[in-house]
């Protein structure tokens, strides 16, 4: 359904954490596809593997404990998992980019920021230094800093969560990349600052046509910016569509669960408390049996409790991950 | 900044003349040298009290501070009491350079070889190489300094000779060979060389722990700070990773700690020095202090009281230099 080449075509991954307590499965099959210049949300609740699965494209889960122990991720057709350190390193912070959720201490505080910048340029392009400053003033200004010939040489420490923010999105974009991927970067910062980074984000993907793959626990962030909508669970994709039809008609009965437990302001105020999804996300050391929703969903049957579902493609470009998709 | 050490500089005045008072007090408690004489029946009472007096023990310790102040003011620090006929200063002066150097290479060793050791066992943290690292650490932390001087000294003064097989691969003592006094820059400088190795080695084995442990801990608390992982991602390769983003805030706490231990050079290691028959200042200064020769000690005092006072303010801005977010004003 989608014309668009393929970009990243993630198959069947599977990262492991191997800790003392036991194995963790963070990331146990997942399947994600993104299209050149589509904007991917990737939607979970803490600890579902979304961040891992991130980390996993760019080769940078910290080993030891964590390592990937299965599955492809192809990036124009060349899969990333066999490429060597020297390779994926030329790729990172080039043609893949990744911005992370704490904007006050993803910097580093003891070299300026036009410093920091100029380094993301000058790893991946071979220009001098004072080409490399002309080029960070100009992206320090496409992301909307003020007075970018001044901050070029102010610390970290001298910025507001924001402009910190919008630094990392500059470095991040600094070389182009053909994919961005926003793990978070919108979570610790107020909504109104929220608001602007998403609104610069959007922005900057019109005009410089990058892929985004958006991860985020917020589904408000993804309704917004997202043309496709991943949602997983417990290290699982368990449903992927177009936002339209997540929104309008989810089928799977988590995605039913998380999206019945948003408050609706255009409902007229009752005292009925917000629907939650009963029960509490697996512990990563003891995944249940069969479907890993099961024990929370409501129409969970023995079938669910025995075997696991495959993802399955209910209609073109919907995929589900459930015995009993929720019919629209 | 400027005025901010000027400041500093200034505030150190009082600070040093308390510690003058402070420590010239305290050695007042010590039983003034000739009260032992007493008990020699072939000295008379008379000549004793004579000798009292002309040291001015007879006098209470505030005004004997002050009688010895003055002398300091105007350059004089007293003559000592433990090398009769001498100046407490020339005393110092004699020692001083000895320990300087042997302490001065013995920090230049283990911080050469520590920081290096320090950074490898945190980027190869839980490795082969960390263990080892960790092994050598807690052994030479651990090792007392006179056993294993006289190991060293049994290994390379009397098992190991030289091709003649006469004299010793390694000198067991002493700073210098005597004779050489017209000899070429060069030959003094491999004589004297010669007569560290081993202290050098004793000192370094022992400190070298220590300051890889603190390079090691800071480094691990530095590389899985956030903005590490920020320097991978935009592809920075590893050695950059390390020696750039994580050794300098890695470096922060190490400074302070570097510029604290400098004072030190000064003090010496009585107990090496002593194994070594290093006529140095740690050896000098307990020397004093047990023989109640306080124009000596105080100048060994005042000497390391100083440094650690100006020893601060060099950390401090040492600091602010690392560090963009200190700020001074």
């Amino acid at each position: 359904m989608d014309n668009r080449e393929v970009l990243v075509d993630i198959k069947n991954l599977r990262t492991f954490f191997y800790t003392e307590d036991g194995v963790v499965p963070a990331v146990d099959g997942v399947d994600l596809t993104i299209h050149r210049g589509e904007v991917v949300g990737l939607v979970g609740e803490s600890g579902c593997g979304k961040s891992v699965t991130a980390l996993s494209i760019i080769r940078l889960i910290p080993n030891p404990p964590g390592k990937i122990i299965g599955g492809e991720i192809f990036f124009h057709g060349e899969d990333l998992l066999k490429k060597n350190e020297e390779e994926t390193r030329l790729i990172r912070g080039d043609k893949i980019s990744m911005i992370f959720q704490e904007p006050m201490t993803s910097l580093n505080p003891v070299y300026t920021i036009g410093d920091q910048i100029s380094e993301a340029i000058t790893l991946h392009q071979k220009i001098d230094g004072a080409e490399a400053k002309k080029r960070t003033i100009e992206m320090l200004h496409l992301v909307g800093i003020p007075e970018p010939e001044r901050r070029f040489s102010q610390y970290p420490h001298e910025m507001s969560g924001g402009m910190r923010q919008r630094v990392m999105i500059a470095m991040a974009l600094s070389s182009n990349p053909e994919l961005l991927i926003s793990d978070e970067a919108t979570t610790a910062l107020d909504v109104t600052i929220q608001a602007q980074i998403l609104d610069l984000m959007r922005g900057l993907q019109k005009k410089l046509g990058m892929a985004i793959l958006i991860i985020t626990h917020n589904l408000a962030v993804v309704a917004e910016m997202a043309e496709t909508i991943n949602i997983a669970y417990a290290g699982k994709i368990v449903e992927s569509a177009t936002a339209k039809e997540i929104f309008k008609a989810p089928r799977h009965p988590y995605t039913y669960g998380l999206l019945q437990s948003i408050p609706k302001f255009t409902e007229k105020r009752t005292n009925e408390p917000l629907p939650a999804i009963e029960g509490m996300v697996p512990s990563p050391y003891h995944m249940p049996k069969g479907c890993r929703f099961n024990p929370r969903c409501p129409f969970a049957t023995e079938k669910c409790r025995e075997e696991e579902p495959e993802i399955i493609e209910l209609t073109p470009g919907h995929l589900v991950r459930c015995f009993h998709p929720i019919e629209s | 900044m400027r005025d901010y050490i000027v400041r500093r500089v200034l505030g150190m005045i009082p600070l040093i003349l308390i510690v003058m008072i402070v420590s010239f007090g305290i050695f007042s408690l010590v039983p003034n040298p000739f009260a032992a004489l007493i008990e020699n029946p072939r000295i008379k009472k008379s000549d004793i009290q004579r000798l009292i007096k002309a040291w001015g023990f007879d006098l209470p310790w505030y005004l004997r501070f002050f009688k010895w102040f003055g002398g300091v003011i105007r350059g004089d620090w007293g003559p000592s009491l433990l090398y009769p006929g001498s100046l407490a200063r020339d005393i110092i002066a004699r020692a001083l350079p000895v320990t300087v150097r042997l302490m001065g290479i013995e920090l230049l060793v283990s911080l050469a070889v520590a920081l290096p050791i320090g950074i490898i066992s945190a980027v190869k943290q839980y490795s082969v190489t960390d263990y080892v690292v960790t092994v050598f650490s807690f052994l030479g932390m651990s090792m007392p300094s006179f056993w294993l001087g006289l190991m060293m000294m049994m290994l390379f003064s009397v098992v190991l000779k030289r091709p003649d097989g006469m004299t010793p691969l390694l000198p067991a003592g002493g700073i210098i060979t005597p004779g050489l006094e017209d000899a070429s820059f060069w030959v003094k400088f491999g004589d004297r060389a010669q007569y560290l190795v081993l202290p050098v080695f004793v000192l370094s084995f022992i400190s070298i722990g220590g300051w890889a442990r603190y390079m090691r801990s800071s480094m691990l608390e530095v590389v899985r700070q956030d903005y590490i992982r920020t320097a991978r991602a935009k592809g920075a390769p590893e050695r950059l990773v390390i020696n750039k983003h994580a050794l300098r805030n890695a470096m922060i706490p190490i400074v302070t700690l570097i510029a604290l231990s400098v004072p030190g050079i000064v003090g010496g290691a009585a107990i090496t020095e002593t194994i070594f028959n290093i006529p140095g200042m740690g050896s000098l200064i307990i020397q004093a202090e047990i023989k109640s020769d306080y124009p000596t000690a105080m100048i060994g005092l005042m000497l390391a009281s100083v440094l650690v006072i100006v020893f601060n303010l060099v950390a401090d801005i040492v600091y602010a230099w690392i560090d963009p977010r200190i700020k001074y004003s």
